[in-house]
């Protein structure tokens, strides 16, 4: 019996509540805003500061950052400087959508950046679209945001699953063979990207087996076992952050690689350089790569990133750069920032070459408002030379190549009346 | 599939003995001090960086010894300046406590090792799978387990044949009675939270050199911890071991059938046990309000 003098007893209810405060701790985020000002340009950025993407998240808000020094350097954005106020959406739906609300109605955000995580990113559209505010997706990758649920207000900057599986697809087949075995997390992205290779593998004449696992697993082992029994020619780890490099890892451990290739969509540098060189393998999609070294102003941006930040930088980088110089160039097209007029002056706005980075054109589709960048399919190794000199491009896949009509993508994009 | 499942069952064992050694910390902790330990998976992560950070000067073996002692020591503090504050009053307040610990250590290492994963190096050999049939099972997974059974061997001998434990055990019956007899209570207490913040420590090291170093690697391995409790029984070590392995069997196999639900399943099963025998498989009477 428990003594009433040293106790209050705990029980089994307690505990029951205990557990459901846990999922709490899923949701509630401390982070802070930063600081507001007064006639400045305000865009809000949510993403997922804490959870398992959020290194990627971390390296969004990184170039973003870097993105609004340079803007505020050089005048900002309609003579007025930009601030950038960053909330953390802890990689939670419900979270991710009240920092929204927050921003825009509390805050008074001008533009709104996020979502890392597919599925806060489309349900901010939602939000975004509601109250008639700009949205970039820097780095959500579900087809239906720029697809069949695609919004007059939202652009993306990131590939669609479609473009990515659509650009390293025949590379997978031609290297090792059409029997796949896919490991997908269950959520918007999962889906929608397995959906998307399996359309480019029937096309093949493939076939292929998979599991669609939580979004946080960390135990790969009973899936890799079903994988061997399989016996595929490659393994596709459509996971994400730390969940793909535990994934990694123990495909890694298990030495799987004797007897199957290893491949899939995205593979980020954040990623790469957490697991062991024996981890850092396969064929995969860069959004976009730092070593293009006959390709100007790359190397003043890496060389400045590397100074802000002490990284090299990644697509993640990339894409939250972008994000602030498009919101740039769009304002200074539209003489303005209000969100229908902002949006059409995106429409078809092609990235100067300091912005793009990367040859060819560099373009926001008009149908979609997908940008349509190149797509870096290649091979991740361990480093050669430069320790982040993890992937070498075999081949340069035009976006709109890719990505396919504007019908194929399901998207119908009608605008506010004027 | 037959083959697929008993490969399951024998990789649920494996993970399930992980779990075990999560929750007899937590276990520990809750039975003699009644707090429900949120920041128990932060011990773990910290136990982990720990490895990290001494690895490189003491290899892998010395951090695995020393690193859940530095855990332990934490947890001694902790417990001193913080924990016993809240002894007497009402759960929500340790809650509450344990909660916001767990935000702090979670970001602390957040800012001083970054958000990245951080890999920790376990000798070259013991990465090795077994066999090309057992190919799930590596040399390390196999450390890990032996780790466990020796950790739970010895965990149980202190509190069986130790006055210590012996004082342990007593408390958790009856402290009342444990105080009146002259022990010092306030130090077992401190000593159990070391005990148990020892325990997740050690999970940090092993988990550490198997899925590598995030501030939010404890996170998802708390919530099985307290499954593994809540099934096994409240104030029983042994089911909660028992627990431990049942959650960690039954998820793996659910991966074979049902992958979506893998995660699920534990939680099914907790509700299972909560409606047919809310005192958990071997929990004692007295322990379900």
């Amino acid at each position: 019996m428990k003594s009433a003098h040293w106790n209050r007893s705990v029980g089994r209810r307690n505990i029951l509540k205990a557990g459901a405060a846990i999922g709490a701790l899923q949701v509630a985020s401390p982070f802070i805003i930063q600081a507001r000002g007064e006639a400045t340009v305000k865009i809000g950025m949510v993403d997922p500061l804490t959870g398992i993407l959020s290194a990627l998240a971390q390296s969004e808000v990184e170039g973003a950052k870097y993105a609004v020094a340079e803007v505020n350097g050089k005048g900002g954005i309609l003579g007025r400087q930009v601030e950038l106020l960053v909330e953390d959406s802890a990689n939670d739906v419900g979270t991710g959508v009240q920092k929204t609300r927050k921003l825009i109605d509390r805050d008074q955000v001008d533009v709104i950046f996020g979502d890392v995580n597919s599925g806060i990113a489309y349900a901010m559209s939602q939000v975004t679209n509601e109250k008639k505010v700009f949205h970039i997706v820097p780095g959500g990758h579900t087809d239906p945001i720029t697809g069949t649920d695609c919004k007059w207000n939202v652009f993306r900057i990131c590939n669609t699953t479609s473009m990515d599986a659509a650009a390293i697809t025949p590379e997978l087949v031609k290297k090792f063979g059409k029997k796949w075995f896919f490991i997908t997390p269950d959520y918007a992205y999962g889906h929608t990207l397995q959906d998307a290779f399996i359309k480019n593998l029937k096309k093949a004449g493939g076939t292929y087996e998979g599991d669609m696992l939580p979004i946080n697993t960390s135990d790969f082992s009973a899936t890799l076992i079903k994988a061997k029994a399989y016996q595929p020619n490659v393994l596709l780890n459509n996971m994400g952050g730390l969940a793909q490099i535990d994934c990694m890892k123990q495909f890694t451990q298990f030495g799987m690689g004797k007897s199957m290739g290893l491949g899939g969509a995205l593979y980020e540098l954040e990623s790469i350089k957490s697991v062991p060189a024996d981890a850092q393998a396969g064929w995969w999609v860069m959004e976009w790569w730092w070593n293009q070294p006959n390709v100007p102003h790359v190397a003043d941006f890496v060389a400045g990133m590397r100074k802000a930040t002490g990284k090299t930088p990644s697509a993640r980088h990339w894409f939250g750069y972008v994000a602030v110089h498009s919101v740039r160039l769009g304002a200074d097209k539209a003489k303005s920032l209000a969100g229908p007029k902002l949006s059409v002056a995106m429409e078809g706005l092609e990235l100067p070459p300091d912005v793009a980075l990367q040859p060819g054109k560099t373009f926001y589709r008009a149908g979609d408002h997908e940008l349509m960048p190149n797509i870096f399919v290649g091979e991740v190794h361990p480093p050669q030379g430069n320790p982040d000199n993890v992937f070498t491009a075999s081949a340069l896949v035009p976006g709109e190549q890719a990505a396919g009509t504007v019908e194929d993508t399901g998207c119908k994009m009608t605008h506010p009346a004027a | 599939m037959l083959q697929l499942v008993l490969y399951n069952v024998t990789n649920g064992l494996i993970i399930g003995a992980f779990y075990v050694l999560m929750a007899l910390g937590l276990s520990l902790i809750l039975n003699l001090s009644n707090v429900i330990n949120f920041a128990h998976g932060n011990f773990l992560a910290l136990g982990g960086y720990i490895a990290f950070v001494i690895s490189p000067y003491t290899g892998f073996w010395g951090a695995l010894l020393l690193s859940p002692l530095v855990a332990a020591l934490f947890g001694f503090i902790i417990e001193r300046l913080m924990i016993r504050r809240v002894y007497g009053r009402d759960p929500v307040y340790s809650l509450l406590l344990t909660f916001g610990l767990a935000f702090i250590i979670q970001d602390v290492c957040r800012y001083i090792w970054g958000p990245n994963g951080l890999p920790l190096g376990i000798p070259e050999v013991m990465a090795q799978p077994l066999s090309a049939n057992l190919f799930f099972i590596t040399w390390y997974r196999i450390f890990m387990v032996a780790i466990v059974i020796i950790a739970v061997a010895g965990l149980f001998a202190f509190l069986r044949f130790s006055r210590v434990g012996m004082r342990i055990r007593a408390g958790t019956l009856d402290l009342d009675t444990v105080a009146a007899l002259g022990v010092n209570v306030r130090l077992l207490r401190s000593f159990n939270f070391a005990l148990g913040s020892l325990l997740a420590g050690l999970s940090g090291v092993l988990a550490a050199g198997q899925i590598g170093l995030n501030p939010n690697m404890g996170d998802d391995l708390l919530m099985p911890s307290f499954i593994a409790i809540i099934v096994g029984g409240v104030g029983s070590l042994t089911g909660t071991l028992l627990g431990g392995l049942l959650i960690g069997v039954a998820a793996a196999v659910t991966t074979v059938f049902y992958p979506s639900a893998s995660e699920a399943v534990i939680y099914v099963i907790m509700a299972v046990v909560l409606l047919l025998r809310p005192r958990g498989l071997l929990g004692e009477e007295g322990m379900m309000t």
